[in-house]
C-alpha cells in the first residue's frame, strides 16, 4: 500500500506528468460542466421524468450510460460520445469488409490518422442524424416536452446537439494526446463515476433516514459490490498465455524464468461490446410491444411478452446472444491464421507446433474455449444484477410453472427489490478504464524511472543456482 | 540547485550570438598588432575560467598567424553557437573545421578535457594535426584516436585537452571501460564537453545503430557448416519462399520435412530444438537474401558488410550473432568468435553523458525539432559567408526508373561536353553502378565513389570540380571535404567558374530533405556558381512508400517521410530509455566498486555471513576478494540482463496481438529484469563466498577462470539486418524489374 502511494505522490513529482493528469482533470471538468446546461427549448423536467419511466433499461438506457445521464436532462452534450462510439466500430467493421481501409490501417501512422479523420466526418454525420431524430420525436410525442414547435426547434437542436457532441470528441481527442489515458473512455467513465455521490445520498437516506433497509441489507449490498468488482479484476486481467518461440538473435548464457515470449490471449477480449449488441437486439421485441399491432394481436402480444426482461426465455436469449457476440466480436479483431501468418514471417513458433496451419487450428482452439468463458462471464455480470432486482420468472415456464411458485425460494423469483446503483456493465467500463489508466500511468512512471503501482517485492522468488 | 540552473540559462543561453561578435572582431584588430610571442603569453596566461570575447578574439588572431586563414565573422558566429550549446548549420565551404576551434578552446580551457566528434578516423587525423598549432599557443595538448591503438596511447589521448575522434570509437573506449576490473586499465576520464562534427549524421542517422562489445565463449562452428550443407540442397521457391520485398523467408512445410530428414532431428519445432531452428533460419537467410558483391563483400578471409546508404564496407561493423556467422559458413571461411554481449550502447545514449554537447552541420534546420526533442540542442542558422547564388533547378519526374536513368546520362553527356565538372549522387551502391555502366556505353570518362578508403575518397571528392570531371558518388561518401572548383589545387578555377561551376545531379530524393541539401550543397560553396537538378521516377523508393498518387509534391511527400521517421525514432527512444537509465545505474555502482574507497563488500553480504569471513581472512583479504568478485559478477548478471532485455524486446509486439499496449508490457518487463538483476547480484556473491575456500590468505572460488575478464572484441550490430522497409521495397522493385 505504501508503494501505492508512493507512486501517486510520484506522479506529482514528475512536471510533465504532472501537467498531463492536471490536463486530464481539467478536461473533464469542462465536460461535467457541459453536462448542466440544458439544450434551449425543452422542458427538460417533464422529459426527464418520462425517460425515467419509460426508457431505462433498454437501448435508451446504454444510451444515457455513455452520455452521463445527460441524454435524460437533454443538455447540450446530450448525444454524449455515441456517435464518435458508433462511427469508430461502423469503421472498424468495414475495415474487415473494404480491403483499402484494411491497408490503411496497417500502414501505420498515417493511414491511422486518415482512418481517425474519416472517423470524425462520420461522427459528425451519425451526430446530425441522431440530433435530427430526436428532436423529431421530441416534438412529435404527446409529452408536450417542446416548448415552441416548429423547424426552428429542429434545426436549432440539431445544431446544438451536433456542436456539442463534435465538441466531446474534440475532449477526448485532446485528453489522448495532451492528457493520460484514452480520452474516449474516461469520458465515459466520468459520466458513469458522477452517479456514484448520488448512490451513496440515496443509500444513506434508506438507513438512516428513511429507514426502510436494514443495516444488514446494506452490508450485503457493499459486499456484493466489493465482490463484484473483485471478480472484473480478476478476469478481466484473465489471459491465456500462448508461448512463442522465436529463432534468437542474441546469445543468452540463461534465461531468468518468467520471461518468456507470449501472446496473451484476454478471456474478456471484446469488453462491454457483446452485452451491448446483445440487449440492443433483445430491446426491440419490448419496443414492438408499444405498437398498437402487436397490442392488439394476443397471440403477438405473447409472444414478445415472453421476450421482455426477467421472463426465462429472454434470460436464456441474453445469454445466447451475449456469447454469439463474444465470438463475434473475436473473429473480428483477431484472426487466427493471421496471427499464424504473422508468427512464421517472423521467424516465430509455438513449441512444439508446426507452423502455418497447425498453428492457427490451435490458436483456433484455444480462442474458441476463452471466448466461450468470456462470454459466460459477461453474462453473469448483465445478469446479476438484473436477477436481484427483479428475479427470473420460473413460475411463467409451462407444465413446471406452478410447481416452481410452490416451491422456490421467493427472492430468486420475484428478486430482492434491491435497486443496484451499477450495473454490472457500468462496472465493467468503470473498471476496464481504470486499469487501463493506471497501466499508462505506471509507464510513464517506469519511462521515467520511478516505481509503478504493480506490487512486485511481495512476490515470492525461488534461489536459483548460481554460476 | 535553481540558482545553477539560472546561472546556465542566463550565461549559456540566453544571449544571442551576434551580441558578442564586435567585441570580438574590436579585440581582434588591437591584437592582431602583437606580436608572435606577445600572443603566445595572453594565450598561455587564460586560466581556468576564460572569458569568451577574449578566447575567440586570440583563437583567430593565432589561427591567421598560424595557418594563413582568415575567420570570417559567420565562422565566429558559428563558434559562439558551440560555445552557447547549439547545433549550428553552416553551409559546405564554410569552414566548419576552423569555425570549431575558438569553441573547442573555450571548452578546452576548462580543463576537463573536450572530443571532437568526427564522421571517421581520417578526419579526426586530418583536423587534427590541421589545427594542433593554434591549440598549442594556448598550451592545449591536442591528440586524435584511431582504432587499433594500444589502450596506452588511447589513455594518452584521452588525458589531452582536445581529442578528436569519431564516436564509434569513443563509445567502444566507454565500453571496455565499464569491463575493466582495475582502476589502472581505465582509459577515459568522465566525459565533459563534444564537439559533434557533421552533427545530422552522428546524432540522428546513425544514432541507434548499437555498438557491441562482446566475449566469452563461442558458438559450436561445426552446427552452422553442417546446417549450411542442408540449405545448400533445398530448392528456392519449393523448400522455402522469400517474400515480395526481400525482407523475410519462410521455410515451406516440404522444405521443414527436409530439413528435418537430412539433420534428423525430429520435429524442428520441439523446445529442445532451439538452437537448431535459430541456425536453420539464420542460414537460410544468409543464403536466400543476402548477396555476395551487393550486401556483403568477402575481404581477406572474413566477410564484410557493405552499408547500403553509404554505399560501402561499414567498418567493424556485423550482422547479429547468428547470421554471421551462417554467412561466414556459406563463404567457407573462419568463424568469427560470436562470444556474448557484454555491453552496448547506441550513440544517442553516449551524447547523454556528456555533460554538454554541440555540434555543427551543413544541414540541420530540417531536424530542428528533433535535435530539440531528443538532445535538448537549440538548432542556430549561421548565415553564409557569401550569398549562394547556386541554381536549384526544379525537378524532373519520369515514368519510371529506365526513363530517368536515360534522361540523366543524356544530361551528363550534354553537359560534359562543354567540360563542366558534374557530381551525380544516388542512393546506393547498386545504383551507382548500374549508373557507371550506362555511362561507360555513353562513352563519358568518370570516376566512381564507393570505395571504404576515406583518404582515396577525401582526393576524388577534392579533384571533382576538376574541369570535365564527373564523379558518381553515394549521398555520404567524402563528407567533410570540399570540391574545390578547377581542382585541387584550383588551376582551371575561372574557366569553371565561366563554365557555371558545378552541376549537381540527384537521382532521387532521399525520405530526409538534409540528406538531398548535402548533396546540393556540394555546388555553390564560398559564393560560387553552382547548379544541381533532381531527376525522379515514380518508381523511386521514396515516392512508391508514401504514395505519390496522392500527392504530387513531392518536398510534402518528403515532409510526411521525416515526421513518421522521427515518430519511429522517438518510439525506439521510448522503449530504450529506461535500458539507458539502468545501465547508467549498474555503470555508477561499477565505478563506486572500482574507484571508491567507502564500498565495502559487506554492503553486498548478509551481515553473518560477512562477520564471519571477516574474522577468518581479515578484512583486508576479505574486501580485496570481494571487489573483484562483485565486478565480475556485476558484468556476467549485466550480460544476462542484456540477453534477456534482448529476448523480451523481440518477442514484445506479440502482445499487441492479444489487445495489449506492448511499451507497457515491456517496461514492467524490463523493471522486473532489472530488480531481479539486483536480487541475483547479491545471491551469487553470498554463494560464491559460501562455496570459497581460503588459501594461502586468499579466497579461490568456484569456477576462478570465470573472473579472468578474457579477450573482447566490439563491433557495431544494425538493428535491422534486413534494410528498413523502404531500402527493402527499393531492393525488391528493382530486382523486379531487373527479371522483366
Amino acid at each position: 500500500m505504501q508503494k501505492f502511494f508512493d507512486a501517486f505522490a510520484n506522479i506529482f513529482k514528475i512536471p510533465d506528468l504532472r501537467r498531463r493528469v492536471l490536463f486530464t482533470l481539467f478536461m473533464l471538468a469542462v465536460y461535467r460542466i457541459g453536462a448542466f446546461i440544458p439544450t434551449p427549448g425543452i422542458a427538460t423536467n417533464r422529459f426527464e421524468d418520462f425517460f425515467n419511466r419509460t426508457a431505462a433499461g433498454g437501448f435508451l438506457g446504454y444510451f444515457d450510460l455513455f452520455s452521463g445521464g445527460m441524454l435524460r436532462r437533454m443538455t447540450i452534450f446530450a448525444l454524449g460520445i455515441t456517435p464518435y462510439i458508433t462511427a469508430s466500430i461502423i469503421l472498424q467493421l468495414l475495415a474487415v469488409v473494404i480491403p483499402t481501409l484494411e491497408k490503411l490501417q496497417k500502414e501505420g501512422e498515417m493511414g491511422r490518422r486518415k482512418i481517425t479523420q474519416w472517423t470524425r466526418y462520420l461522427t459528425i454525420a451519425l451526430a446530425i442524424a441522431q440530433s435530427f431524430g430526436i428532436a423529431a420525436a421530441l416534438q412529435g410525442s404527446d409529452g408536450n416536452f417542446v416548448l415552441n414547435p416548429g423547424i426552428p426547434f429542429i434545426l436549432m437542436t440539431i445544431l446544438t446537439l451536433t456542436t456539442g457532441s463534435a465538441f466531446i470528441m474534440w475532449l477526448g481527442e485532446q485528453i489522448s494526446e495532451r492528457g493520460i489515458g484514452n480520452g474516449m473512455s474516461l469520458l465515459i467513465f466520468v459520466g458513469i463515476i458522477v452517479g456514484l455521490p448520488t448512490a451513496i445520498r440515496e443509500i444513506y437516506n434508506h438507513v438512516f433516514v428513511i429507514h426502510d433497509w436494514a443495516a444488514l441489507q446494506l452490508i450485503i449490498i457493499l459486499a456484493i459490490m466489493f465482490a463484484v468488482v473483485g471478480f472484473i479484476v480478476l478476469v478481466e486481467r484473465g489471459e491465456r498465455r500462448i508461448p512463442v518461440q522465436y529463432a534468437k538473435r542474441i546469445m543468452g548464457r540463461k534465461m531468468m524464468g518468467g520471461q518468456s515470449t507470449h501472446m496473451p490471449l484476454k478471456v474478456n477480449a471484446g469488453g462491454v461490446m457483446p452485452i451491448i449488441f446483445a440487449s440492443s437486439l433483445l430491446a426491440l421485441p419490448q419496443t414492438a410491444l408499444q405498437f398498437p399491432v402487436v397490442k392488439n394481436s394476443v397471440w403477438l402480444s405473447n409472444m414478445f411478452g415472453a421476450l421482455a426482461g426477467n421472463a426465462p426465455l429472454y434470460y436464456l436469449l441474453f445469454i445466447v446472444l451475449i456469447v454469439f457476440f463474444g465470438f463475434f466480436y473475436v473473429s473480428i479483431i483477431f484472426n487466427p491464421n493471421e496471427a499464424a501468418d504473422n508468427m512464421r514471417k517472423y521467424g516465430g513458433f509455438i513449441p512444439g507446433i508446426r507452423p502455418g496451419k497447425n498453428t492457427a487450428d490451435y490458436i483456433d482452439k484455444i480462442l474458441s474455449k476463452i471466448t466461450l468463458v468470456g462470454g459466460l462471464y459477461l453474462s453473469i455480470l448483465a445478469l446479476i444484477p438484473q436477477i436481484m432486482i427483479s428475479g427470473i420468472k420460473l413460475q411463467t415456464l409451462p407444465l413446471m410453472g406452478n410447481f416452481i411458485d410452490a416451491h422456490f425460494p421467493r427472492w430468486l423469483l420475484d428478486g430482492l427489490g434491491v435497486r443496484f446503483y451499477f450495473g454490472g456493465t457500468s462496472l465493467l467500463i468503470v473498471v476496464g478504464v481504470a486499469m487501463d489508466t493506471i497501466n499508462q500511468i505506471e509507464a510513464q512512471l517506469i519511462m521515467r524511472h520511478y516505481e509503478g503501482f504493480t506490487p512486485r517485492a511481495g512476490r515470492i522468488r525461488g534461489r536459483r543456482s548460481s554460476f | 540547485m535553481w540558482l545553477a540552473r539560472m546561472k546556465r540559462f542566463l550565461g549559456f543561453i540566453n544571449r544571442e550570438p551576434e551580441s558578442e561578435l564586435p567585441g570580438i572582431v574590436r579585440r581582434c584588430e588591437e591584437l592582431s598588432l602583437r606580436s608572435d610571442d606577445q600572443l603566445k603569453i595572453a594565450a598561455a596566461a587564460i586560466d581556468g575560467n576564460p572569458e569568451v570575447i577574449e578566447v575567440f578574439a586570440l583563437a583567430a588572431v593565432i589561427a591567421e598567424r598560424v595557418l594563413g586563414l582568415r575567420m570570417f565573422d559567420v565562422q565566429i558566429l558559428g563558434a559562439l553557437a558551440l560555445q552557447r550549446g547549439h547545433i549550428a548549420e553552416m553551409q559546405t565551404g564554410e569552414g566548419k573545421t576552423l569555425a570549431a576551434v575558438p569553441a573547442v578552446i573555450w571548452y578546452a580551457l576548462h580543463r576537463r578535457g573536450v572530443h571532437v566528434l568526427t564522421a571517421n578516423d581520417y578526419l579526426a587525423r586530418r583536423d587534427a594535426m590541421w589545427m594542433s598549432e593554434i591549440y598549442r599557443w594556448f598550451g592545449l595538448s591536442v591528440a586524435d584516436l584511431s582504432q587499433n591503438m594500444p589502450a596506452e596511447k588511447r589513455r594518452a589521448a584521452y588525458l589531452c585537452d582536445v581529442t578528436y575522434a569519431t564516436a564509434n570509437e569513443v563509445g567502444f573506449d566507454y565500453l571496455r571501460d565499464g569491463l575493466v576490473r582495475s582502476p589502472g586499465e581505465l582509459v577515459q576520464r568522465p566525459f565533459a564537453f563534444a564537439v559533434i562534427d557533421e552533427a545530422d549524421s552522428i546524432l540522428i542517422d546513425e544514432a541507434r545503430i548499437p555498438l557491441v562489445i562482446a566475449g566469452g565463449v563461442s558458438d559450436d562452428p561445426a552446427l552452422a557448416y553442417r546446417i549450411d550443407s542442408v540449405i545448400l540442397g533445398l530448392r528456392r521457391y519449393a523448400d522455402y519462399f522469400p517474400d515480395d520485398f526481400a525482407r523475410n523467408v519462410q521455410l515451406t512445410d516440404s522444405g521443414i520435412n527436409r530439413v528435418e530428414r537430412a539433420l534428423g532431428c525430429g520435429s524442428l519445432f520441439d523446445e529442445g530444438n532451439l538452437r537448431i531452428l535459430t541456425a536453420v533460419q539464420d542460414a537460410l537467410h544468409a543464403h536466400a537474401l543476402l548477396r555476395r558483391n551487393i550486401d556483403y563483400v568477402v575481404k581477406n578471409g572474413s566477410v564484410e558488410l557493405v552499408d547500403e546508404f553509404k554505399g560501402r564496407i561499414a567498418q567493424d561493423r556485423r550482422w547479429p550473432a547468428g547470421l554471421q556467422s551462417a554467412l561466414e559458413a556459406k563463404e567457407r571461411v573462419a568463424l568469427k568468435a560470436q562470444g556474448r554481449i557484454l555491453g552496448s550502447i547506441t550513440v544517442q545514449s553516449l551524447a547523454g553523458m556528456y555533460e554538454r554537447i554541440c555540434g555543427m552541420t551543413g544541414t540541420a534546420a530540417t531536424q530542428k525539432e528533433e535535435f530539440r526533442k531528443v538532445y535538448n540542442l537549440p538548432v542556430t542558422v549561421i548565415p553564409t559567408n557569401r550569398p549562394v547564388i547556386r541554381q536549384d533547378l526544379p525537378d524532373i519526374l519520369y515514368a519510371d526508373k529506365r526513363a530517368r536513368n536515360r534522361a540523366v546520362v543524356e544530361e551528363v553527356r550534354k553537359v560534359h561536353e562543354t567540360g563542366r565538372p558534374i557530381l551525380v549522387g544516388t542512393a546506393s551502391v547498386e545504383d551507382s553502378e548500374s549508373l557507371s555502366r550506362l555511362l561507360q556505353l555513353a562513352g563519358v570518362p568518370h570516376s566512381v565513389l564507393n570505395a571504404r578508403n576515406d583518404e582515396a575518397e577525401a582526393e576524388i571528392v577534392a579533384q571533382a570540380g576538376a574541369l570535365g570531371a564527373v564523379t558518381i558518388s553515394t549521398n555520404m561518401a567524402g563528407r567533410g571535404t570540399d570540391i574545390l572548383l578547377g581542382g585541387n589545387p584550383p588551376k582551371d578555377r575561372q574557366q569553371a567558374v565561366e563554365l557555371g561551376g558545378l552541376y549537381v545531379i540527384g537521382t532521387t530524393r532521399h525520405e530526409a530533405r538534409r540528406i538531398d541539401n548535402q548533396l546540393r550543397g556540394r555546388a555553390g560553396r564560398q559564393g560560387d556558381p553552382g547548379a544541381s537538378r533532381f531527376f525522379l521516377s515514380l518508381e523511386d523508393a521514396l515516392l512508391v512508400r508514401f504514395g505519390i498518387a496522392e500527392n504530387p509534391d513531392v518536398d510534402s511527400v518528403q515532409r510526411t517521410a521525416e515526421s513518421q521517421n522521427m515518430e519511429i525514432r522517438q518510439t525506439l527512444w521510448k522503449y530504450e530509455s529506461v535500458i539507458e537509465h539502468h545501465r547508467k545505474e549498474v555503470h555508477a555502482l561499477r565505478r563506486e566498486i572500482l574507484l571508491s574507497c567507502d564500498w565495502s563488500i559487506a554492503s553486498m553480504l548478509p551481515e553473518e555471513q560477512y562477520a564471519e569471513l571477516a574474522e577468518a581472512a581479515g578484512t583486508d583479504v576479505l574486501e580485496t576478494a570481494g571487489r573483484r568478485l562483485a565486478l565480475a559478477v556485476i558484468d556476467d548478471i549485466w550480460a544476462d540482463y542484456l540477453a534477456n532485455v534482448a529476448e523480451l524486446r523481440g518477442g514484445i509486439h506479440w502482445v499487441s496481438w492479444g489487445g495489449r499496449d506492448p511499451l507497457y508490457e515491456f517496461l514492467t518487463g524490463v523493471q522486473e529484469i532489472y530488480e531481479d538483476l539486483h536480487w541475483r547480484l547479491k545471491e551469487e556473491i553470498a554463494d560464491a563466498f559460501a562455496a570459497a575456500e581460503l588459501r594461502d590468505g586468499k579466497f579461490r572460488f568456484p569456477n576462478e577462470e570465470r573472473f579472468e575478464r578474457g579477450a573482447t572484441w566490439t563491433y557495431l550490430t544494425t538493428d535491422q539486418p534486413f534494410g528498413t522497409l523502404s531500402e527493402r521495397i527499393a531492393k525488391g522493385l528493382r530486382r523486379k524489374r531487373a527479371r522483366r
